[in-house]
């Protein structure tokens, strides 16, 4: 059985790198389709046409396609994504940076996700079909129905055009996460509130909660113990999986509030024509998500006993 | 052999076998308005708030004395009054006219490239699940790539690569669409494979693309009809949020997302810009959610617990 | 109490009290001596060889041989870490004398050979920014990699030595004083390995020093005690990277920085809110640029000056800049715009006169509708101007089709001189007419990478020899005879307006005077802070 799992592992971690390679690929060749030069872009409006060639040679932009690929991927093995075109520096040393930015911002956005997630899903359950069950349902499916960019607006302009409580824009010390994390959590949080409803109310369906209940355990007791704890695998499936996502989801979170993260970074790199910096944010993103997928499967496998039986 | 003479065949052998395939309950749509009516009343609002702004979609030049893309410099920025309910934007032209002819851009994007995608995934996702092996290993990777690259970047990508522009749209959304759909479809596949009436078609001899057409397909129905209700607010969302980044529908085309990305410079001064589009996108996802959540319900309640 | 003010302590109260209260003291103390800036995008470089578009590193950190200054409203150039100079008769020769005791912000004095690397540099790095030095004699040959010496370039001691052009040029002097050329530390530069990125090998004469650079975030300058000027009452700026217009202009009205450039606000919401909340603390400049429409004469329609006339007259500009610019811009009827040098007052553009411009294409053989052709709009450009121009045309029988292309392909379809029109702005370097007369018209293949394709060659070789004519009166003379050549009669180029910059200071800053030719990059030491605010 050990052999299985290893193996099963194994070939997660194959398709994971198959996956990576060809979206490497598949986001080359993009971008290289588009007609135009992107140092003509970078130089602006006074440089001359000599000027844009001289550069161009420069940068290998004039070499052959295949040739070039090839090179990134050499470089790629070496760490060396090759130096942006419009901020000038290595790639990885922006991406560092814009990573742990959006890093944090991501963890600030998932603990509203759960914590606002679970706990509207929990009092969901537990007054199903009443009132409380409608609002906090509701509440979820608004988070889930608002696109980001009008929530992250209307957080802006409440709290701090017109509260004046925190800042508009950009992260200078911890307040700058609150707002971005709300935008980008409420989201989250209404998927996991809709899924732990469904799974508690599942499990309350189930004969243990009855043979608990008739233990004598109270109703509290019942539900922590042991709706919770069953209800929890899928959910927790599902905050591993969201958690990737919001690593590599947050382009317009980040957009509207300025936080130089990853997100915000592709939108510059794909206004700029930026082609190594978004093939560094790109792949980034997919590595990371093709890894979430792989722990929330790993995670699945370890939580559920019949998942671990049957493989 | 003559393709009719061996369906009837077919047809004769499946009726003596008794097979009658569960297509046969499928529910009529009337029955299932009624079960919507009953237990999900707010699936029943949804659905008329959907109709409410397909009629206005199709009536715009109609309901509004204005044309939505010629510039009125004189008239810029003019908050809400009698002539302007809803006021007019930087250019001078009227929001709520905008804002129909928008309508049309927003959901033809939310239902065209969700049904493509969704008739494109499902027929990927029933080949795969029901032919098996090296084909499907093949299908399931590729949708492994499309999905796991994040959403927006590939639309990002892809949008940047084609240009702007209402076609692209829908190209790009069918790209990133299908793959989850088909996944979806293949497990539901896998699974009729299994079911005896399946195996027995397939034991004697009824050809491929019968058994997934007569019998995969109907059973697959209901899930992907609730799969495609809750796509489409997905779908618009996806739009606005691209065009809302300046990589969707290029003016002087209108749509939603467009008109919150332009009145976004001006949400502070002129509000009004930003309200109504952000309302109807607001009203018409919800309105799409709930109905989902109804038909869910209704038609196929294991769904809610993927 | 209002309905606003209560609901803002009901809330602000409880939560905010505790939290921010105890703080905002200190925030301001420390706040004192600094300036906030925000800007739409990072530069790539400090590097003035390799960056050409924006300017505010160069022009904070180093200093040049010549700065041009606001001097009683007008652009004038005056001496900078030149002391004095002198040409001789031909315009060939000129000897400078360098000021003295200037240092560089890490101790070093400034000497001629400092001045001779910043040149040599820009030539040998070969990117951007080699026009100015090419003109010293030997500086092809320099850039051609077939010397290692710039031959025009003699030094007599530690602070004196000429120049030797190829060709006189009346507007070197003007040149000189551009951001390219900064004069860096030629020690320190020649050693570094990453000029213009690395702050600690990025070292001038200028005011400030770069104290901290987080690309994409923010770019810090504090004072440089070495400064040879006199100090400024900003010690420390920060800029900060926000692309959104909207962002920037939410973060002015929170107090999170100090100076906002309105450019990217529209002119109604800036005349609606700032000209009156902040009425006075605007501070404007004209941009020394021209923003005009471009027709291609190798299009089958746009090559008949009947048709290039008509739409001159067909496009309403005082509209445009009535009711789209809210009256910040200056109608323009030529190519050197206004507070240029050389520019022409008394130029007239036919007027605005839709009927007349029917009349012009009837006469030239063309119906209602007949006239097509495409104006290509770079994705980040002025859509709304676009769309008006596109709505003014069709009113006179024009179909001015608008189609949006992403910005490098945009560049790449106007260099190849296949663009049909399109509309942009032109701002200048220098304060020379040549800085934009020689790039549209002074070669037929600069015509061509601008695509405007204009076929009269003779005017494009008058337009090239024009920067040699010594005498200024002349020059001028020559270039405003071309000018009128090219606009009154070829109608080659549709000037439309010049717009006007403007800037609202906030409450921590007394004055601001923004930098000469209106770009949104500032000589930091020209912004006075309040005594509060400073340190």
């Amino acid at each position: 059985m050990r052999g299985s799992v290893a193996q099963g592992v194994l070939r997660r971690l194959l398709y994971a790198l198959i996956a990576i390679v060809g979206v490497a690929a598949l986001v080359f060749v993009l971008l290289r389709m588009v007609p135009g030069n992107p140092v003509a872009t970078l130089l602006g409006e006074h440089a001359d046409n000599e000027t844009v060639e001289r550069i161009s040679s420069s940068l290998g932009l004039d070499q052959p396609l295949p040739v070039q690929f090839a090179n990134y991927l050499l470089g790629a093995l070496r760490g060396d994504f090759g130096e942006s075109y419009t901020l000038g520096k290595p790639v990885s040393e922006l991406i560092g940076p814009a990573f742990v930015n959006t890093l944090w911002l991501a963890l600030a956005a998932a603990l509203v996700a759960w914590v606002v997630g679970i706990a509207c899903g929990l009092f969901a359950a537990i007054r199903k079909g009443t009132i409380v069950d409608r609002l906090f349902m509701g509440f979820s499916l608004l988070g889930v129905s608002l696109p980001v960019f009008m929530v992250s607006m209307l957080l802006q302009y409440v709290f701090a055009r017109y509260l004046h409580w925190l800042p508009v824009a950009g992260i200078s010390d911890w307040t700058g996460y609150i707002l971005p994390a709300i935008a980008l959590g409420w989201g989250s949080a209404g998927s996991i509130a809709r899924l732990v409803r469904s799974s508690i109310i599942e499990v309350l369906q189930q004969d243990y909660i009855d043979t608990a209940r008739a233990k004598g355990r109270t109703n509290s007791q019942v539900l922590v113990l042991h709706a919770l704890r069953n209800a929890m695998l899928p959910v927790i499936t599902l905050m591993a999986m969201q958690f990737s996502g919001l690593l590599s989801g947050a382009v317009i979170t980040e957009t509207v509030f300025s936080i130089n993260g990853i997100g915000r970074l592709s939108v510059q790199a794909i206004a700029g024509r930026d082609i190594p910096l978004l093939q560094g944010t790109t792949l980034l993103c997919t590595f990371v998500i093709v890894m979430g997928n792989l722990a929330a499967d790993l995670l699945y496998n370890v939580c559920d006993p019949r998942v671990r039986k049957g493989a | 052999m003559n393709p009719s003479e061996n369906m009837n065949v077919v047809s004769v052998a499946e009726g003596e076998l008794g097979l009658s395939s569960p297509a046969a309950t499928f529910e009529e749509p009337a029955s299932v308005l009624r079960r919507l009516a009953k237990d999900h009343k707010i699936s029943i609002v949804s659905a008329i708030i959907i109709v409410l702004f397909v009629l206005g979609a199709i009536f715009a030049p109609v309901l509004t004395p204005y044309e939505y893309d010629s510039i009125n410099l004189s008239d810029r920025l003019a908050a809400p009054s009698l002539a302007h309910l809803f006021g007019t934007d930087e250019g001078g032209r009227d929001i709520l006219t905008r804002m129909l002819y928008g309508s049309r851009v927003s959901l033809v994007i939310g239902i065209v490239p969700t049904l493509l995608s969704v008739v494109v995934g499902t027929f990927i996702g029933m080949v795969a699940g029901y032919h098996g092996g090296k084909v499907d290993t093949v299908i399931m990777r590729v949708a492994d790539i499309v999905m796991s690259f994040p959403t927006m970047l590939l639309a990002m990508v892809v949008m940047y690569t084609l240009g702007g522009g209402t076609a692209n749209v829908f190209l790009t959304m069918v790209l990133v669409g299908w793959a989850a759909i088909a996944r979806v479809v293949r497990a539901e596949t896998l699974k009729l494979k299994e079911s005896e009436y399946v195996e027995a078609a397939r034991i004697i001899g009824v050809r491929q693309a019968r058994v997934i057409l007569r019998h995969i397909l109907p059973n697959c129905l209901p899930t992907v009809i609730v799969l495609f209700t809750l796509e489409i607010p997905s779908s618009i969302l996806t739009e606005s949020s691209l065009s809302f980044l300046g990589m969707g529908v290029q003016p002087p085309s209108a749509s939603w997302g467009l008109m919150v990305s332009a009145g976004r410079e001006f949400l502070y001064h002129a509000p009004w810009l930003c309200f109504a589009p952000c309302l109807a996108i607001m009203a018409i996802v919800l309105a799409f959610n709930y109905l989902g959540d109804g038909l869910r319900d209704v038609l196929d309640p294991h769904l809610q617990s993927q | 109490m209002d309905r606003r003010t209560f609901i803002k302590s009901a809330f602000a109260a409880p939560l905010c009290g505790l939290l921010l209260q105890g703080c905002s003291s200190q925030t301001d103390r420390a706040k004192r001596g600094r300036l906030t800036t925000a800007t739409g995008s990072d530069m790539s470089t400090m590097d003035m060889a390799h960056n050409d578009s924006v300017y505010w590193a160069q022009l904070n950190i180093f200093d040049r041989l010549f700065e041009t200054r606001m001097v009683n409203g007008k652009a004038t150039v005056v001496n900078s870490l030149c002391a004095d100079y002198d040409v001789s008769d031909d315009g060939l020769t000129y000897d400078f004398t360098l000021r003295e005791g200037v240092l560089f912000s890490n101790g070093d004095p400034l000497t001629s050979s400092d001045v001779r690397y910043s040149f040599c540099r820009l030539l040998t790095e070969a990117a951007v920014n080699t026009d100015i030095p090419l003109q010293v004699l030997g500086g092809q040959a320099l850039m051609d990699k077939k010397t290692d010496k710039l031959e025009g370039f003699i030094i007599k001691d530690d602070t004196h030595f000429s120049i030797v052009l190829e060709t006189p040029n009346g507007g070197f002097i003007a040149q000189l004083s551009s951001a390219a050329m900064s004069i860096v530390n030629e020690c320190v530069t020649r050693a570094a390995k990453n000029f213009g990125k690395d702050p600690s090998e990025t070292i001038g004469s200028g005011p400030y020093y770069v104290a901290e650079w987080v690309p994409n975030d923010h770019f810090t300058l504090r004072y440089n005690e070495r400064y040879w000027g006199e100090e400024p009452t900003v010690k420390e700026s920060i800029q900060r990277v926000i692309p959104d217009a909207s962002t920037r202009d939410l973060m002015f009205q929170n107090g999170e920085i100090d100076i906002i450039d309105l450019s990217g606000i529209d002119s109604l919401i800036v005349q609606r809110s700032y000209k009156v909340e902040h009425a006075d603390q605007i501070v404007y400049n004209q941009q020394i640029g021209m923003n005009y429409l471009a027709l291609n004469e190798t299009n089958e329609f746009l090559k008949d000056v009947h048709v290039r006339k008509a739409i001159c007259m067909a496009i309403d500009v005082d509209d445009i800049i009535h009711n789209l610019m809210s009256d910040d811009a200056i109608r323009q009827n030529g190519i050197i715009p206004t507070g240029a040098w050389g520019h022409n007052e008394n130029l007239e553009a036919p007027p605005f006169d839709p009927d007349g411009a029917r009349a012009l294409l009837a006469e030239a053989g063309y119906d209602n509708g007949d006239v097509s052709f495409e104006m290509a709009l770079p994705s980040d450009g002025p859509r709304l101007l676009y769309e008006t121009v596109s709505n003014q045309l069709s009113k006179v029988g024009i179909n001015a089709n608008i189609r949006v292309y992403d910005k490098a392909a945009w560049m790449e379809k106007r260099r190849a001189g296949e663009m049909e029109s399109f509309i942009t702005v032109w701002m200048l370097d220098y304060n020379d007419p040549a800085n934009i007369m020689a790039v549209f018209f002074g070669s037929p293949e600069r015509a061509k990478n601008r695509s405007i394709c204009y076929p009269n060659t003779d005017v494009m070789a008058r337009v090239s020899a024009a920067q040699s004519i010594v005498d200024d009166e002349a020059r001028k003379r020559e270039y405003q005879e071309l000018e009128r050549k090219i606009v009154v009669e070829d109608h080659a180029w549709i000037p439309l307006y010049q717009g006007m910059r403007l800037f609202c200071i906030g409450d921590r800053v007394e004055s601001f005077t923004p930098f000469w030719a209106g770009y949104g990059d500032f000589y930091v030491k020209d912004v006075v802070l309040r005594k509060e605010a400073r340190a």
